[in-house]
């Protein structure tokens, strides 16, 4: 279709965006310069937008400590970590700098960085390149969490993450760059910039959801419909603040809640949302909340060993039909 | 031209010319931190304040030395031992005991305490309680700064304990990669908590020694002598001002109380080194000595500065805790705030 991007066009269209809109606005990270990004999010950048797109020697603290620091002096730094796996190596400055300077300090600081950062199984970059990490930034306070899944949440929400005056986690569908095709439109649809997304609307079963598993969910949906189960699907959007209206309304329909993501299941995300719902929706639930998501392993190399980790359409079928039987 | 897309400023654009206080500014900067971080451990053990402190006793020249060649738009970035290196960029002592006593007139609401002051207002990006984390963040504000037309440079302070930590290296190696009007200051105070700097790097000039393999000058000067660090310092910030590029300088201290006060017994060592220490490299005594300032002049500075000092407290204690609201607010922008206030999260 004309007017159809792929995923990482759709991040780099909104980086060159901010970049040409706001001067404060500067990209560094590995090969992001002479390269143009591992994933292309940064192809044309730097001749475009000269000495805004910057390569860094391979040091990711200093990198994202740089960032703070230039973001405490009045500029918008977007740091871009390879993989999600190599975020590790910054945590301290993230979870000890970023999040808790404007606190810290009484608000005499801002933070507004953007650190994208790609996740996801399925690319056969095996056990230290495909972690899904969201949940532990979403568990610190003063950071914002976001994983988009469409084209145009990946362009509109990072155009969003730039302009927030808080440190955001922006983390990226490495699945998605080149397989997750879509119009960036007009404009945010969002209600509000933290608002989920009514991927499906159905009345059995609510599957809260977020990055590449919403495709995984819809398709498993519609294989459902023709069973007469009727899912809606929430996009997410954001892992925090994640939409509690968005869920609260949708269960109260349902009465059923399942939540999909690959990160592993235990202590991870899904279980935040299953405690919030089985706290504030007791009584709109007709049956107990699941999780379905990655068991506690590395994501491994092999591609079929792969397959039996990471939720795909078929886990998602088989758990919603349990579900909906209750 | 667009601030972003402006090149760092050439040596022409940049003015060499320093901040050069006299000797009697040099005396009563030390005195000042000496007689504040006295006072607040009087406090402490009077009882009447809580929580954790880092004395810099005894390390007073580096701070007076170093941040008296700035000027007050340059910035400092600091450690958690950093209340001398508050004071000398200009921060309120009123303010950092209002902020020790947990309360609202505090540079943080109480938020922060000993180990988080900041006062963006003198130029103080603020401490830094997890060792060397404050480095890339003075490297990044002087690079934007200069990116955003400020001929500005930044200081952040080290310990040898933090010289150990990856995250100093890698700024150092980001330094020399990009380019940022930074002096990285490494207070050598001998220990690390209670390892000895002999084990970890050697003899006092080997972490100058260490540094020096980035590329970048790097210098080392004993601390208990105000004018000497003065000196190589005003010499190093005025190139790195001019040139853009980074610099070291290791700063031979002694930190003659224990690490906190919560550990008092400074057990790891001969019990009274610290005193014998400080008996014959108080930076302050031999100021006192070496310095063209008469007896009288000190006497005057120390009378001075106990009574401001005094009064500081004072007032200090006439503040209020702030409202319990504070501790959950303020951890977003205001606008995220609200927002979540609406929306149930």
């Amino acid at each position: 279709m004309a007017g159809e991007i792929k995923y990482a066009e759709a991040i780099r269209k909104a980086l060159a965006d901010e970049l040409a809109s706001d001067p404060a606005v500067v990209v560094m990270g590995q090969e992001i310069e002479a390269l143009g990004g591992v994933f292309t999010a940064t192809q044309g950048l730097a001749e475009r937008f000269e000495g805004r797109v910057l390569d860094t020697p391979l040091a990711e603290s200093a990198t994202v400590g740089w960032a703070v620091g230039a973001a405490m002096a009045g500029l918008r730094p977007v740091v871009e970590i390879m993989f999600m796996d190599f975020i590790t190596t910054a945590m301290d400055q993230i979870v000890n700098g970023a999040a808790k300077l404007r606190y810290m300090s009484g608000g005499q600081v801002a933070v507004p960085i953007v650190i994208r950062t790609p996740s996801d199984a399925g690319t056969g970059h095996g056990p230290q390149h495909s972690q899904h990490l969201e949940t532990w930034f979403a568990h610190v306070p003063g950071l914002v969490v976001a994983m988009p899944s469409t084209v145009p949440d990946a362009y509109w929400m990072l155009r969003h993450s730039i302009r927030d005056d808080n440190p955001v986690v922006f983390v990226e569908s490495k699945y998605s760059y080149f397989r997750e095709s879509g119009e960036i439109g007009p404009g945010d649809a969002a209600a509000h910039p933290y608002a989920a997304r009514i991927a499906r609307r159905g009345e059995s079963v609510t599957v809260v959801t977020a990055g590449r598993m919403v495709a995984e969910s819809l398709a498993a949906a519609e294989a459902l419909a023709a069973e007469g189960i009727d899912c809606e699907v929430i996009d997410l959007r954001f892992i925090w603040p994640y939409d509690r209206e968005a869920l609260a309304q949708s269960v109260q329909r349902t009465n059923r809640l399942i939540v999909v993501h690959e990160a592993v299941q235990d202590f991870g995300w899904g279980g935040e949302m299953c405690a919030w719902a089985a706290s504030e929706l007791f009584y709109s639930l007709d049956a107990p909340v699941r999780r379905l998501a990655a068991p506690r392993a590395p994501i491994p190399f092999a591609a079929h060993l792969e397959s039996a980790i990471v939720p795909d359409r078929t886990a998602i079928e088989s758990a919603v039909r349990d579900l909906a039987r209750h | 031209m667009t601030a972003g897309s402006e090149a760092p400023a050439t040596p022409e654009q940049a003015s060499a010319a320093t901040a050069s206080p006299d000797s009697l500014e040099l005396y009563e900067t030390m005195v000042r931190i000496r007689e504040l971080e006295t006072r607040i451990e009087s406090l402490h053990f009077a009882g009447r304040m809580h929580g954790s402190f880092h004395s810099s006793t005894g390390q007073e020249a580096a701070a007076a030395g170093v941040i008296g060649c700035l000027r007050p738009t340059d910035l400092v970035a600091s450690t958690h031992r950093g209340h001398g290196h508050a004071v000398a960029k200009g921060m309120s002592p009123a303010v950092i005991v209002a902020e020790l006593l947990g309360l609202e007139q505090g540079s943080s609401g109480g938020k922060g305490g000993s180990m988080h002051l900041h006062d963006i207002a003198s130029g103080f990006l603020g401490e830094n309680a997890i060792v060397a984390g404050g480095v890339p963040w003075a490297a990044g504000a002087a690079w934007a700064s200069r990116r955003l037309g400020k001929d500005l440079v930044a200081v952040s302070f080290v310990g040898d304990g933090g010289a150990a930590q990856g995250v100093l290296a890698e700024t150092l190696r980001m330094a020399r990669t990009w380019g940022t009007p930074l002096l990285v200051a490494c207070e050598n105070n001998h220990l690390a908590h209670s390892m000895p700097v002999e084990r970890t790097f050697g003899e006092p000039g080997s972490i100058a020694a260490w540094a020096a393999g980035f590329g970048l000058r790097s210098e080392y000067v004993a601390g208990d002598d105000v004018l000497a660090v003065h000196r190589i310092a005003a010499e190093m910030t005025d190139e790195v001002r001019v040139t853009g590029r980074a610099a070291f300088l290791e700063v031979e201290v002694w930190r003659v109380r224990a690490h906190s006060l919560n550990d008092p017994d400074y057990r790891y060592l001969p019990k009274d080194l610290g005193k014998s220490h400080l008996q014959t490299h108080d930076p302050i005594a031999n100021a006192e000595r070496d310095l063209p300032v008469s007896e009288a002049q000190a006497a005057a500075v120390r009378d001075r500065i106990a009574q401001e000092i005094a009064d500081a407290v004072e007032a200090a204690f006439e503040g209020q805790a702030a409202s319990e609201e504070l501790a959950t607010t303020g951890v977003y922008s205001e606008a995220f705030e609200q927002e979540g206030r609406m929306r149930g999260w």
